[in-house]
């Protein structure tokens, strides 16, 4: 189990290690990747921010509600924050099950809940000006 | 009995730049819940969204708005999420 905030780039393959074990014959990995557009806008770059010292905890929360459902899991999550260009991962969830159900069914359900419960906010930079994103709003930056 | 709790605030996100300021020290009265605490900080930093637009957190974790806080807390307000891609 690892979970982190980092400001550094994040390699999928260093989260995949650590969920990796003789028993686990299904590794799901979600890479989440800063796209080049959004809103209909083009987008130039996204800073994310965190407050790590409850996002951490919180994504460790994750990681056992993943546990209680499916027992054989082994879970590592990452979220990079501060300036990230296009194209650059922002956040990967890596599950490892026996098999690849499970291990597609954990994955999806721990980013889902990422999204949802762990305070991390995006700043977009768009064509169109800056806007923190906030659920599924966009509110401009004065 | 102490006549003041003194607590920390921490402001993230678009709630920082309302407020213009990322932490804050204050002190409130003995047994105030989070939705006082908000209450205060609201009628200081004019700019702050209404207390239905953000969720609440003690030490760290969510909590309900009924909680009191106690000398030490660290108290944060959370906008909506946008974690992820």
């Amino acid at each position: 189990m690892r979970y982190d905030i980092t400001t550094g780039p994040i390699d999928p393959r260093e989260l995949e290690a650590a969920v990796t074990h003789s028993g686990a014959g299904a590794i799901c990995t979600f890479s989440g990747i800063v796209r080049d557009s959004s809103r209909g806008q083009s987008v130039t770059h996204l800073d994310y921010e965190a407050y790590a010292e409850m996002a951490v905890p919180q994504m460790r929360k994750i990681g056992q509600e993943i546990k209680d459902r499916w027992p054989e899991a082994r879970v590592a999550m990452a979220h990079r924050t501060g300036h990230l260009e296009i194209g650059e991962v922002s956040v990967v969830v890596s599950v490892s099950c026996p098999h690849r159900a499970e291990a597609f069914a954990a994955c999806r359900w721990g980013i889902d809940e990422l999204k949802q419960s762990v305070p991390i906010w995006k700043k977009e930079h768009a064509a169109d000006g800056t806007h923190w994103i906030e659920g599924d709003e966009a509110k401009p930056v004065a | 009995m102490a006549i003041a709790v003194a607590i920390r605030i921490r402001f993230f996100a678009r709630l920082r730049e309302q407020a213009g300021v990322e932490t804050e020290s204050i002190e409130v009265a003995p047994g105030s819940t989070l939705a006082e605490v908000y209450a205060a900080l609201h009628g200081k930093h004019a700019a702050l969204p209404e207390q239905g637009a953000v969720r609440a957190a003690l030490n760290q974790e969510f909590a309900d708005w009924n909680t009191p806080v106690a000398s030490g807390d660290e108290v944060a307000f959370i906008p909506p999420v946008s974690g992820g891609c």
